[in-house]
């Protein structure tokens, strides 16, 4: 290990100590740690969009390629800071209803196109088409579960009869998924502290050696 | 007791089984039957904080990648982190494959809006990206050369710990028919199991299991592997003690109900 490594290696154990130590009480060590992450962040981040977007993608190209035409986006973004002057508030509505625009066109296309349409297609599975009856069984499974749950959430009639046991069936099925979704809940947050433990065993306290 | 079973394991290493899922060995399955040479797209769009689960995946894509001589186009739609990542994990693993900057893998770095990025690519990366994560013209990179947009791509790797994953899929598969498998964070794995089911993923890996079973996979014994043996034994605990709980709850109820009459 070189000594930046090394360097590193203690920084990193130091902060991540420094975010445990809030499991015994809220400390000064902590809110330190806390609040040079977010520092930290903050800075980084403003770094990195002035970099990436201002410098790359609307000064360079402008004054480097002459590519002048892209001082309207360009305006158009600083119009959005006018939420800082109550007078011209309004203003910001010019640019922030061309992203709204923008936004909403390629949304739908994108959300109809890619999402929608081809799990709707995939929910509509052949029942006399499939490969044994395992696979049968997992269809019918699929059909049952996507009708029940979408019956529960329709309110516009009593949960009575026939509509209420099917409901309560779709219950069912938003039970069993939510199980599914709490155990891989606890197994990522499990893996997080594993990533940690393993860090400070592994990288941290085997430096030493 | 959650803390204790969790530090047991890494001092006294113990092998727990790692069965294989259809949706990693379709990963596995799909960069298997790539060309040798293609070019592949590597997305690193998580933070820093779930890099216990993200990161294993990433390393061992990586080598399975390299291994089947592709060129990787790296880049990222995270600010915190991603193009710092990425550029970490190939410069590390690159000198094993013997691989070179340029010329066999690229770091676009991270651009903002990635509804855009992803949209933009389809026509033009270079526009997207003038430059790479080190501020090098594209025009001066080999590999870029014979990369326009994703015509040239042959296959996307996309490992996420956030909904970017939902983009890739709608914007980029659905519009540009590009195969996209895709490593997730155990709390949104659930979501995109649908994603493999409809094909719209070739192959999906979940959690620090799914980056376990892809390490097997690639034989590549990495930290999710290593990493399981500790996640198994929290999970042994968490059962025990949900029946422990319901046990205690039903003799005490039945002691209550007696003391009631």
């Amino acid at each position: 290990m070189t000594g930046i490594e090394i360097f590193q290696t203690w920084l990193i154990a130091f902060f991540t100590l420094a975010l445990f130590s809030f499991l015994y009480k809220d400390n000064p060590v902590y809110k330190i740690a806390e609040h040079i992450f977010a520092g930290l962040s903050a800075g980084y981040y403003v770094g990195l969009i002035w970099d990436t977007v201002i410098i790359q993608q609307l000064w360079t190209p402008m004054t480097v390629d002459g590519r002048w035409w892209l001082i309207v986006p360009g305006v158009m973004g600083f119009l959005m800071f006018t939420r800082f002057w109550k007078k011209i508030t309004w203003v910001s509505r010019i640019p922030l209803a061309f992203v709204m625009g923008v936004t909403a066109g390629i949304f739908l296309i994108s959300q109809l196109h890619g999402l929608v349409l081809p799990q709707m297609r995939d929910t509509m599975l052949p029942l006399w088409n499939t490969q044994g009856y395992g696979q049968l069984f997992l269809t019918i499974i699929i059909v049952v579960g996507v009708i029940s749950t979408l019956i529960y959430f329709y309110f516009s009639k009593e949960h009575t009869g026939a509509l209420g046991v099917t409901a309560k069936v779709g219950i069912w099925f938003i039970m069993i998924s939510f199980g599914a979704h709490f155990g891989y809940t606890v197994m990522g947050r499990v893996s997080l502290l594993i990533g940690r433990v393993q860090f400070l065993i592994e990288d941290w306290i085997g430096s030493f050696t | 007791m959650v803390g204790l079973a969790v530090v047991i394991p890494f001092i006294f290493p113990a092998d727990f089984p790692i069965s294989t899922t259809p949706e990693a060995q379709m990963v596995f399955d799909s960069v298997e039957a790539l060309p040798d040479s293609s070019i592949v797209m590597l997305v690193f769009d998580y933070y820093p904080s779930t890099i216990a689960e993200c990161e294993p995946m990433a390393r061992t894509a990586l080598h399975h990648f390299w291994r089947k001589d592709c060129r990787v186009i790296t880049l990222s739609n995270i600010p915190l982190g991603g193009p710092s990542m990425a550029e970490n994990v190939t410069r590390e693993i690159a000198p094993e494959y013997d691989k070179q900057y340029g010329i066999d893998y690229v770091n676009l770095g991270y651009k903002a809006n990635y509804v855009a990025v992803l949209a933009g690519m389809g026509n033009s990366i270079e526009s997207i990206f003038p430059t790479d994560n080190s501020g090098t013209p594209l025009s001066e990179i080999p590999l870029m050369d014979s990369v326009v947009n994703y015509e040239q791509v042959s296959f996307i790797f996309e490992v996420a710990d956030n909904a970017t994953a939902d983009y890739w899929v709608s914007i980029v598969n659905a519009q540009y028919g590009v195969p996209i498998a895709c490593g997730v964070t155990a709390v949104s794995a659930p979501k995109y199991y649908a994603f493999v089911a409809s094909g719209q993923f070739v192959g999906l890996l979940g959690g620090m299991k799914g980056a376990a079973e892809y390490e097997q996979l690639v034989g590549k014994r990495g930290k999710a592997v290593v990493g399981m043996g500790a996640q198994s034994l929290v999970h042994l605990l968490i059962i025990s003690l949900v029946l422990i709980g319901n046990i205690g709850y039903f003799v005490t109820g039945k002691a209550r109900k007696g003391m009631s009459r």
